[in-house]
């Protein structure tokens, strides 16, 4: 036996975090576990470890490769990198010269880690063409926090380093403890639960979580504004807000007690299905017992009312006092290292770049930095599009989009499409160029999905496959090539450079594997501070936290939040609930999978062969379905089938598909694209007017058994 | 060991690293999720994190004739793969099925056909696993083994503790000694009504179960709070 070595990084299966000890010996893996020195204390989930499979995957894409036959027809011939880059180089010139930067769209998924590189790309070539998952997860909370904080980040505060938990928690649209996603990690919350007082659950399902809460609400997808609007309703006229907070530090509290004086507990109750005294019970709670936090999910952002059902949670959380107390909700100031994304946001969006942002006309919150996605999907249809060349990584946009049909039409009238990934896939299939992309274990790099209190290394154990390169060697390369001045000789000048002001270099920072703000060096409070503001306040027009927005209303959006019916329901759209009569919301997530990742990783894909739909079982009943048939869900855009699952822990009435599934192992272009995807089903033509989000976890739709299926 | 109900969120951890720890063919589990969903007026949702439960009067130990499955002295119960002959008498008398008998069909490979992987490959060098005979958990007894040779305590020290205990992200996996009345499986038993499964087989297996509702304890002061129980600024600050 030769060489043994253990290795200290840092897991990215899912938005990641979780410390990793790998061991290799002669070069080969043969152990990964968690590292108890981390900040995870030592576990990891099913994604990351299966990672030992992930790596050494006999599809693992190895070279460049170039389109032979028709598009989608799955010739390809092995190229150089030379090649690769070349053509890349003279495609995006080309177009750069004729239609300007704006014709180039860079997209990414939420999976890599490539978040600075993409954005530092595009701005560098001149584009904020970005095309992110971000208006449907993430983005809406950030950009709304803004209003509150500034720069738009809000954590729950798990950590106890200002001598206090959570008394009162809420779990909004959210399963943390099956993915650290959104800045938070799975541990810290499970670990937060053994301090809470009361734990409310607000999900249509139940869960391991909802079925030992102190409250569950079992609500109508898509209604979760008028529950919060009336939750502020009992709060305000029972007197129950925090008064110190309200008056001295918010703005506009007048407007919205009289703005929430239409939604009673009553009124609510009728909406969301809900019981009006559950109602005013979770209110209470939340006000009384503080302090308290909000843990959002992003089901709440696949929704064409999210910018105010979050606007609504968000005020919320300022009538309870709820902001940057300990235990609260807080913006964590960020190590020495600074903020993760200064890394791109150095190269400012110009004037030019700006106007070229497509859908940013209509969706001034969303489409303000990056491109909205599905108007970039409407153009490429209607022949009119800004996007001519698309450089897109990981993340599969034919998957995660709204009406799959139409997006699959809308990108083969691309000009040019160059993707990177792992694997073939239905994105991969249509690309011009296929790039070869390494994995968390095989890379050097900083983590650090959404900048918070710390970085953390990625350090390679193993070389990639074949030729495969790491994401922010794909964009330095590209990058050096379109606009070099902003690019470095090589990955690790990369990272030195984005070390810089924490006077580290990457070699220092890889030995320490976590550099992190933590404990005593957080500042809570920051209101009543010189952080935001000399004197104290809030980073706002007012300098108080705005209830009532004042940057909204310049907008032209209303500066109060309110209740609006999702587009498609039984009181929006009546007609259609009778040929449709459920409610369709596509949000199940299972915990070994990451979005449209791993069904081809043999472990993970044992634990749950096929795409599930869970359906109450008086429900299925109606409609002649037993459990384990397979079943069409068809809504006005097509149907698509999954196999039932009879789940008593549902709301009747309501089917809950699983997200982004495609099957790995069926032949391409599509490898099953069409056959279980729940976007087949959802609607792109009504979105959020602030964001654009779409209507994608409530809408209509009916179930019937296929009969055809063994 | 003691498994927390009200924790388990199904995430398969402790299967995956069951399978890195033990490297075992693709197609055998030593732990397996026991999913429980129940409507009505009190729904619950609950999931069963089971392995071999190390039972004090095993069957299986009673029924093999060659010896192979046998009981040490700390109560693990482990099968000598050399003397197993693949009767099968075991996996007939656990009456929890949690015994599996290890047929061809069962090692194909990760990727049957197209590559063995060098994890693989590692792994037939490093833990031997034989056809035709039959496998269970061993609560990870080579990991204990060499921990304790450390001087190390099993359920408090991660190299003398089953590696779907450390791995665990919601910490529902306890493990310890059920004879010391001060280890923390003793502990949870009996503040929060540790129970066997099926106790009418008359096994008495090794694992316990509990459960309970999130929250509704008074809150106690945080001073209190930090002195019962690390909290998270442990590591870096």
């Amino acid at each position: 036996m030769g060489e043994k070595k253990i290795i200290k990084t840092t897991c990215k299966s899912c938005h990641g975090g979780c410390g990793a000890l790998v061991t290799v010996e002669d070069g080969v893996i043969i152990h990964i576990e968690g590292n108890p020195e981390s900040p995870t204390r030592g576990t990891m989930c099913s994604k990351g470890l299966s990672s030992i499979q992930h790596i050494n995957h006999p599809d693992r894409l190895l070279y460049p490769l170039k389109r032979m036959g028709k598009r989608g027809e799955g010739k390809w011939e092995r190229i150089s990198w030379d090649e690769a880059l070349d053509t890349i180089e003279q495609k995006m010139k080309e177009s750069i010269a004729k239609h300007g930067a704006s014709s180039i769209a860079v997209s990414q998924g939420t999976g890599r880690g490539y978040n600075e590189y993409t954005h530092r790309f595009a701005r560098s070539i001149g584009t904020a063409n970005i095309i992110t998952p971000g208006y449907i997860c993430h983005s809406p909370r950030l950009g709304l926090y803004g209003l509150v904080t500034g720069y738009g980040r809000l954590y729950c505060d798990y950590h106890g380093w200002g001598g206090e938990f959570p008394k009162t928690q809420i779990s909004w649209a959210k399963q943390l403890e099956i993915s650290s996603a959104d800045g938070e990690m799975a541990v810290w919350f499970l670990d937060s639960l053994k301090h809470v007082k009361n734990l409310i659950v607000i999900d249509p399902r139940e869960t391991a979580l909802s079925s030992r809460a102190t409250l569950w609400l079992q609500i109508r997808p898509g209604t979760d504004a008028a529950l919060a609007l009336a939750m502020i309703n009992v709060i305000i006229n029972e007197g129950l807000y925090d008064r110190d907070f309200v008056e001295n530090w918010t703005y506009g509290f007048e407007n919205l007690k009289e703005r929430v004086q239409e939604y009673t507990p009553e009124r609510a109750a009728e909406i969301t299905w809900l019981k009006a005294e559950d109602i005013r019970k979770a209110a209470r709670l939340f006000a009384e017992d503080t302090p308290g936090c909000i843990q959002i999910g992003s089901s709440l952002e696949r929704q064409a009312n999210c910018g105010q059902t979050l606007r609504s949670i968000i005020c919320l959380l300022g009538v309870t006092g709820n902001i940057e107390r300990p235990g609260s909700m807080v913006a964590w100031m960020p190590p020495d290292t600074g903020l993760r994304e200064d890394f791109f946001t150095e190269i400012p969006i110009t004037p030019e770049m700006r106007k070229g942002i497509v859908g940013s006309d209509e969706y001034k919150m969303g489409a303000a930095r990056t491109a909205h996605s599905d108007t970039v999907i409407k153009q490429l249809l209607n022949g009119n599009s800004v996007i001519k060349v698309w450089f897109s990584v990981g993340g599969q946009q034919i998957l995660h989009l709204a009406n799959t049909t139409e997006v699959i039409r809308a990108l083969k009238n691309l000009e040019f499409l160059v993707h990177a990934d792992q694997f073939m896939g239905p994105m991969a299939e249509i690309a011009d160029i296929l790039l070869p992309a390494a994995h968390w274990l095989e890379i050097d790099d900083i983590y650090d999905m959404h900048p918070r209190f710390m970085i953390e290394a990625h350090n390679r154990t193993v070389n990639p496959p074949g030729e495969a390169w790491q994401d922010s060697k794909i964009f330095n390369e590209v990058g050096k090539r379109l606009a070099p001045q902003y690019w470095f000789e090589n990955v690790e000048k990369m990272l030195d450079y984005q070390l810089k002001k924490g006077n580290m270099t990457w070699k220092d920072f890889s030995k320490k594997v976590v550099h992190a703000r933590m404990g005593k060096d957080q500042i809570y409070y920051k209101y009543k501070t010189d952080y935001w503001r000399k004197g104290g306040g809030f980073p706002t027009p007012t300098g108080k936290m705005e209830l009532y927005s004042t940057v909204l209303e310049d907008l032209g959006y209303d500066p109060l939040p309110y209740f609006q019916e999702p587009g498609e329901s039984s009181v929006s759209t009546p007609d259609l609930a009778k040929e449709f009569p459920l409610v369709l919301t596509t949000g199940y997530r299972q915990p070994f999978y990451f979005l449209s990742q791993y069904r081809n990783i043999p472990w993970l894909r044992s634990f749950q062969k096929d795409p599930v739909m869970q359906i109450h079982p008086d429900t299925a009943k109606q409609y002649g379905i037993e459990d384990g048939d397979w079943a069409w869900i068809e809504s006005p855009r097509g149907r698509i089938k999954q196999k039932a699952r009879l789940f008593p822990g549902i709301l009747r009435g309501v089917v809950m598909a699983t997200a982004n599934c495609f099957y790995p192992e069926e032949p391409g272009p599509l490898h099953g694209l069409l056959k279980s995807n729940p976007n087949v089903l959802t609607n792109n033509n009504h979105c959020d007017p602030m964001y654009g989000s779409p209507d994608l976890t409530a809408l209509l739709c009916k179930v019937y058994k296929a009969e055809d299926e063994k | 060991m003691v498994v927390d109900l009200s924790s388990c969120v199904r995430c398969y951890a402790c299967l995956a690293a069951c399978r890195i720890e033990h490297f075992l063919p693709m197609g055998m589990s030593w732990p397996r999720l026991i999913e429980l969903e129940t409507g009505g007026d009190n729904p619950t949702v609950s999931t069963y994190s089971v392995r071999c439960n190390q039972c004090k009067d095993a069957p299986c130990v009673e029924v093999c004739p060659t010896g192979a499955t046998q009981q040490r002295g700390d109560g693990i119960v482990w099968v000598d793969q050399n003397k197993c002959v693949g009767c099968r008498y075991c996996v007939v008398a656990c009456p929890y099925q949690n015994r599996t008998f290890l047929s061809k069909d069962k090692d194909k490979g990760f990727f049957p056909g197209i590559v063995q992987t060098d994890f693989e490959k590692a792994g037939k060098k490093l833990y031997q696993h034989q056809i035709g005979t039959t496998e269970k958990c061993n609560f990870c007894a080579e990991r204990i083994d060499v921990g304790l040779a450390k001087g190390l305590k099993p359920g408090i020290d991660r190299e003398a503790t089953p590696a779907c205990v450390n791995t665990c992200p919601a910490k529902a996996l306890t493990f310890g000694d059920l004879d010391e009345p001060d280890s923390e499986v003793s502990r949870l038993i009996r503040e929060k009504g540790g129970f066997q499964l099926h106790p009418e087989y008359n096994t008495d297996p090794s694992i316990y179960f509990i459960d309970g509702k999130i929250g509704q304890v008074e809150a106690t002061k945080i001073e209190d709070r930090h002195q019962k129980e690390p909290h998270t600024v442990g590591v870096g600050d």
